[in-house]
């Protein structure tokens, strides 16, 4: 990892070349009004999926590949990533991360729900609720355009 | 009082993911030294494998706790 102890560079959007709908023109509001709605649409249909089922999988495949179609063919303005990273800032991250992941393993190999829950024991119920897991699937398809544009 | 070992494991999570969102905090003061996780994540998508295999993880994520 190329680090560097200089302050982070600014979190701007890229001026580099990238996909917009109208060249010079900003992106009208009305549609990006009707685009959430669709979404919120989508996320609430999805949240109605029977877990385990085809349909559930379909509804989790498609945001995947309309991404990743976007990603390829018609990439957005990407914002810029930094050319390096504090080594003693991102170490932090590494600690974070890596303890998620140990505390993670170690219930999973404990393999007793009701005593070492995973995480994904914790969330499920708290995703049962329509509302709740509908706001999660929009949030999830929210962040997976953020990091279509990174 | 003595914590269950559920207790103690719940404790741990919330703790590690509290840690994160202070991180996160932090690393949007002015000045700080610490990336956010949108420049951490965008430097680790610099490369074209390391974009594939973050947005793998994206969608690993909907497939996991959404279809399952």
């Amino acid at each position: 990892m190329a680090t560097g102890d200089g302050p982070r560079p600014p979190d701007r959007p890229s001026s580099r070349a990238g996909y917009l709908p109208w060249p010079g023109r900003r992106w009208p509001r009305a549609r990006t009004a009707a685009i959430g709605v669709a979404l919120a649409g989508y996320a609430w249909a999805a949240g109605a999926a029977e877990p385990f089922s085809t349909t559930s999988l379909v509804f989790v495949l498609i945001p995947g590949v309309v991404l990743a179609a976007i990603a390829v063919a018609w990439p957005p303005q990407r914002i810029p990533a930094p050319e390096k990273l504090d080594i003693t800032g991102m170490f932090y991250w590494v600690i974070a991360v890596a303890a998620l992941f140990e505390w993670e393993a170690s219930a999973w190999k404990d393999n007793s729900l009701p005593w070492h829950p995973s995480l994904t024991d914790l969330i499920n119920p708290l995703l049962g609720p329509h509302l709740v897991k509908s706001a999660a699937i929009l949030l999830w398809i929210l962040v997976g355009w953020a990091l279509v544009r990174r | 009082m003595i914590m269950s070992t559920r207790a103690v494991t719940i404790v741990g999570f919330v703790l590690v993911i509290a840690a994160m969102f202070l991180l996160e905090f932090l690393a949007r003061r002015p000045g700080s030294r610490i990336p956010t996780v949108g420049q951490w994540l965008g430097y680790l998508m610099r490369p074209r494998i390391g974009r594939v295999l973050v947005l793998l993880g994206w969608w690993w994520l909907g497939w996991h706790y959404f279809a399952r």
